[in-house]
Parts: structure tokens; C-alpha cells; sequence
């Protein structure tokens, strides 16, 4: 049984299309990352799957329950840490736990949650006095109790420094090994391909790619991209180029005036700026830049293809 | 409502609304839940000091009135230094001022929570829609009831000395009518406040109801009988013995305009207060001459009992109106 199952999922917002017949899989023990710029619809989707907003056609089921029909179950078995919240400013940390342990019917240790998140020191404090890195420490603990099965956290990192979104990302891991799946949004691929097992990318309310780190890593081609700015390029020293070894892929960028090489090298970058000046090109000007899994998520969330909305 | 995927049709309640009846857990109540909400809700939009204010304030309303007595002893023309009089003095005041509070203390409850985003807080954990506002019409009421209790409670001391005598049944109905009527009013506040996302609207709804009930419905009647006595309006007509035996012609409104008099709350407070204490709201003349428009007898409605329906009817249908809206919108 799948974690999460979105099946044909559409959301009108008015007339504003949030999701169009978007459908994934999430499978059970898994860490999933929603991946997608802002307003992509990820947060609609969590909303839909917890029940906050109601689909305008298309189905999602969590842990084998129907999100509409059976949310309080769904709920009951699922942490959640929510995007665009706010604490509660009057109650105190522990009171905050004190809240979910009541709300969830478990016995949880409120100190030992607040341990586990880094803020045991405020528990006593008021949240409305807390940083927004605190409040999403403390959304995170409350989100841990019950050991729940499945942990949806909706852009966890936003208001954490480097240090935070470590530990948060350790914490994913442990309750991960726990048996727990975990299904987490992001705008940034940074955060996600550390700790996901798959990646699913949104774009415009549809889901472009789904795939493991692995995979999309494969994806990648070429190891390295060399931009090389010449005075001039000819068919011979193009042909030149593209014959050597290291290269996998060659295209012709710039301006006229000033013609520019993008070349996918696995290998040598000398030898392809050897061969230009073989051929009397003068190189200008070159960069390199390592091929990243934001690459890849860049390309799946800002290419130039106008899409058919 | 099919599934298709025209513009606008997912966000429009009246079009969502039109689906089957859920058949899963949404809108089911538990007990458990509703606690946790009320107990949470009143933990958190609760100020102490404001806690304190509404005590001490209701201790004053008491007070001053049964130390007014007291001086006054016996010279006051309409009231006399007993616990009938301090009744039929403070509930004038009560009548104002608790549905005020009631509104102030309610009309954020669901607004705010959605507005803020608090609400995902509460509705990230088990507990559905239902509960969240039977928890908050729970914890608000608590907050309002609790701090009548305790004004009530104090001010009871001041007036068992002053007075000398204290007669518990009128003094206790005031307070329960009150707390009553507080609870008609917290439910029409949490009601508005889950209609809309925004607090200044909610903010909005709560003063147009309290102008509503307080000035334009308690108005229509008086309105409604010129209108009549103009002949701008069809009424009822129906003949009075004079004090020299002659037949007389009089026109009152249609019992219509009456059953609407008689739904508003603050109508029905005085109804009930009537009822439940020894105050008589209405003099005989007056009741009698009820009788007389009335042909005899003066319709269900119109007696005091009824009033308690409606009280309870203000508890129950803005909270259930909100209940059942509140399961089709989208956070």
C-alpha cells in the first residue's frame, strides 16, 4: 500500500488552475521530495491531502484512507508540519506539545520532544516570543508526536540557518529508520537530494519528473559544461572540437560578434581550447561549471517552453 | 455535481456544496477533541487580566445598582432595595453589555486562527471541523460564563448585607438566564467568525448583528404597529369594553410581526428573566390588554416559556448553521 496515492488531482482556485490532473505515488518507508518553485501548487497539494482544501476532481489517499472522507484518521497516524502558520503567541513551548500529545491520545514526553528539536531552554517561554526558526523547531517536535507512520513537513527548512536545516534533515533521517515516510516540499533541490530516496518535480500544477537521486543524477550528461567565448568560430574547428574523446556535446551560443562554444566535457578542457587555437580561434574568454542536481531541477522548472495553460 | 473541470467550479461553495452527503469521518464529534480545542482555546485567547476585567466588572454592574438601593432604601420610585429590584435594574445593563462581550470575545475565534494560519495548527492534528468549533464555542463560553460566576459569586456578599435578605431563586435566575444569553450570543459570534476568512469582516458581521438585534429588531414592532395604526399596513383588528362599556375598535399588528419581536434575543431575555424570577416584566394592565388583542388568549409565542425555545434556539442554529458550512470551505 502506497504512503500517499494522488490520482487525476485538479484544483480551480476561481479561475485560477492550481493543479491539473496531477497523479504520484508516494510509496510506504520512503523519503519523498516535492520539489517545485514557489507557487508550483505544492502547498495545495498538501492542503488537499490534509484535507484543508477539497479537489475540484481526482482523489488522494493517505495511508490507505480517503483525504476527504477519513481525515481524521489520516491525521491521527501523521505528523504534520505546515507552511504558513503561526503559533499560538499566549502559549508556552511545552504547552504547544502538551496540546498535540492531548490532541493525539498518546503520553509523549513534551521535555523530550523539545530535547530532541534543540529548544528545551525556551519550553517555558511564550511562542509569540519565539524566533521563526523556533517556531519551526517547535512545529517540528509537535509534528513528532505519536511516532507517527507518515510525517508531512511543507518547506521544513524555511526560517532554519544552515546548522538548523541539519539537524532537521538528521531528524528526517532517524524517524526515517524508524520506519516512518517521509514526504517533504521544497523549493530548493539542496535540501531534498540529501535525504530523499525520490524526487518528484512540480511545475505549474503538474508533476514534470519522478525519479531517484540517482536517477535524475544519471540524467545529467555531461560531467562539466565549457563556455568558451571565441572572435570567431569555422566548420573545421567545430568539427575539430566535437571529434575529441572528452566531449560529449557541442552548441553555439552568443552573439555574432562574439560567438560563444557551450561544449559538455568529461575530461580535458584543454585539449578542447588546444584544438580551437589549432585552427587560429582566439579563445576570449572560458568558464566551466559543474553539472548540479539543481541543474537538473532548473531545467525541469524554468525552460523556455511556453506551456499550454 | 459532475467532475469535470470548468473555471471557478471547485471554489464555489454553492457548487460543492450540491455534493452527496460525506459519508466518512468528516463533521463527526469527539469528545475528546472538543476538550483539547476548549481547553487549548481558552488557555490561549485568554489574557488573565482580561479574565479579571469581566469579573470585576460584572461585580461592579452588582454592586453599584444594590448599593444605589440601599441608599435610596424605599424613595426609589420604581425599584425597591430586594433582590427582585436589583434584577429588574442590573438586566437593563446585562441585556447591553453581555451581548457585547460575547461579540468581542468571539468574532476572531475562527477568523483569526484562518486568517494568521494558527487553524492549520489545530487542523494538522486529529481533530475535524466540527470539534474546532464546538471547542471554541466551549472555550469561549467558559471564558464568559466563569467570569459572570465569579462577579456574580463576590457581588452576593455586598448584596446579602446591604440588603439584609437575599433571595437566592431570583438572584441565581438572573445569573443562569444570563449565562444563557451569553451563550446565544457566543454561538451567533463563532458562527460569523467561520464565514469568512478575513477579520475585518468578521469584525463587521459581529457589529451589524449586534446593531440588528439591539436597535433596528427590537424597533420593527413599534415600526411595524405605526405602520399599522397609519393604515399603511393590513392589521388585525379587534374590539376592547371600554371603561364606560362602549365597544371599542382597535388594529394591532399581524401575529407575525409578533413571533419576529419575540426571536430576538434580548426580547427573549427579558421574557425569560420574567419567567424564572419573581420580577413581573409586564404589568396585569398590560398583560391584559395582551389578552384582549390577543382575543383571550395570548399565543405560545408570545408567553414567557417560550422565550427559553428561543434562547436555546439562538444556542443551537447559528452554531449548527456554522458547523454545517464550515465542512464544505476551503481553508
Amino acid at each position: 500500500m502506497p504512503a500517499i496515492e494522488v490520482d487525476g488531482l485538479t484544483k480551480w482556485f476561481g479561475g485560477t488552475l492550481a493543479l491539473s490532473e496531477l497523479s504520484f505515488e508516494v510509496r510506504d518507508g520512503e523519503v519523498f521530495g516535492f520539489l517545485g518553485p514557489n507557487g508550483a501548487g505544492k502547498s495545495t497539494t498538501i492542503n488537499v491531502l490534509l484535507d484543508f482544501v477539497r479537489p475540484t476532481a481526482g482523489s488522494a489517499a493517505v495511508l490507505g484512507f480517503d483525504a476527504q472522507e477519513h481525515s481524521r484518521e489520516i491525521r491521527a497516524r501523521t505528523g504534520v508540519l505546515p507552511e504558513g502558520y503561526r503559533v499560538y503567541e499566549r502559549l508556552t513551548g511545552r504547552k504547544h506539545l502538551e496540546f498535540a500529545i492531548e490532541s493525539k491520545g498518546v503520553d509523549d514526553d513534551p521535555q523530550a520532544l523539545l530535547e530532541r528539536v534543540g529548544i528545551a531552554d525556551a519550553a517555558d517561554r511564550k511562542a509569540g516570543g519565539y524566533s521563526k526558526g523556533m517556531a519551526q523547531r517547535l512545529m517540528l517536535a509537535m509534528a513528532l508526536v505519536g511516532d507517527p507512520d507518515l510525517l508531512i513537513l511543507d518547506e521544513p527548512s524555511t526560517g532554519l540557518d544552515p546548522n538548523g536545516a541539519r539537524e532537521m534533515r538528521e531528524i528526517v533521517r532517524a524517524e526515517n529508520e524508524r520506519g516512518a515516510t517521509v514526504f517533504f516540499s521544497s523549493h530548493s533541490m539542496e535540501q531534498v537530494e540529501a535525504v530523499c530516496d525520490r524526487v518528484g518535480i512540480l511545475r505549474a500544477g503538474e508533476m514534470v519528473a519522478v525519479d531517484s537521486v540517482e536517477g535524475l543524477r544519471d540524467s545529467l550528461e555531461d560531467g562539466t559544461t565549457l563556455r568558451v567565448t571565441v572572435d570567431r568560430i569555422d566548420d573545421d574547428a567545430l568539427a575539430a572540437v566535437r571529434a575529441l574523446e572528452a566531449v560529449s556535446s557541442v552548441k553555439i551560443g552568443g552573439s555574432d560578434a562574439e560567438p560563444t562554444l557551450v561544449v559538455g566535457v568529461d575530461g580535458s578542457k584543454t585539449a578542447v581550447l588546444g584544438a580551437l587555437e589549432d585552427h587560429g580561434i582566439e579563445v576570449r574568454d572560458f568558464s566551466t561549471q559543474e553539472a548540479s542536481l539543481e541543474d537538473v531541477f532548473q531545467s525541469y522548472t524554468t525552460g523556455s517552453e511556453v506551456e499550454a495553460r | 455535481m459532475s467532475a469535470d473541470t470548468t473555471p471557478g467550479d471547485g471554489s464555489d461553495p454553492t457548487a460543492t456544496s450540491a455534493r452527496a452527503a460525506p459519508s466518512g469521518d468528516i463533521g463527526t464529534v469527539s469528545f475528546q477533541s472538543v476538550r483539547a480545542v476548549a481547553k487549548k482555546d481558552f488557555q490561549d485567547s485568554i489574557r488573565s487580566w482580561l479574565f479579571l476585567f469581566l469579573s470585576v466588572f460584572f461585580f461592579s454592574i452588582l454592586v453599584f445598582p444594590t448599593v444605589l438601593l440601599w441608599y435610596l432604601g424605599g424613595d426609589a420610585p420604581t425599584a425597591e432595595a430586594t433582590t427582585a429590584g436589583l434584577v429588574g435594574t442590573v438586566h437593563e445593563v446585562t441585556r447591553l453589555v453581555i451581548p457585547v462581550i460575547a461579540l468581542v470575545l468571539g468574532w476572531k475565534a475562527i477568523a483569526g486562527e484562518r486568517e494568521t494560519g494558527s487553524l492549520k495548527v489545530l487542523l494538522s492534528l486529529p481533530h475535524s471541523r466540527t470539534d474546532v468549533l464546538l471547542g471554541k464555542f466551549v472555550g469561549r463560553s467558559a471564558v464568559l460564563s466563569l467570569s459572570l460566576f465569579v462577579g456574580f459569586f463576590l457581588a452576593a456578599f455586598v448584596v446579602a448585607i446591604l440588603f439584609g435578605g437575599f433571595d437566592l431563586a431570583d438572584y441565581v435566575g438572573l445569573f443562569a438566564v444570563s449565562v444563557l444569553y451569553g451563550l446565544a450570543y457566543t454561538s451567533i459570534a463563532i458562527g460569523l467568525s467561520s464565514l469568512t476568512r478575513s477579520t475585518t469582516i468578521a469584525g463587521a458581521l459581529a457589529f451589524g448583528v449586534f446593531v440588528l438585534f439591539y436597535v433596528v429588531w427590537e424597533t420593527m414592532l413599534v415600526a411595524v404597529d405605526t405602520l399599522v395604526q397609519l393604515d399603511y399596513l393590513p392589521g388585525v383588528e379587534y374590539t376592547v369594553t371600554g371603561p364606560g362599556g362602549d365597544q371599542i375598535a382597535l388594529e394591532r399588528p399581524h401575529d407575525i410581526a409578533f413571533l419576529f419581536h419575540s426571536f430576538d434575543p434580548g426580547v427573549a431575555y427579558r421574557s425569560v428573566l420574567s419567567f424564572v424570577t419573581s420580577v413581573a416584566e409586564q404589568d396585569p394592565g398590560v398583560v391584559q390588554s395582551m389578552e384582549e388583542a390577543f382575543g383571550g388568549s395570548v399565543p405560545l409565542f408570545l408567553q414567557d416559556w417560550f422565550a427559553i425555545v428561543v434562547l436555546l434556539f439562538w444556542i443551537v442554529v447559528p452554531l449548527a448553521v456554522a458547523i454545517y458550512w464550515f465542512q464544505w470551505v476551503d481553508l
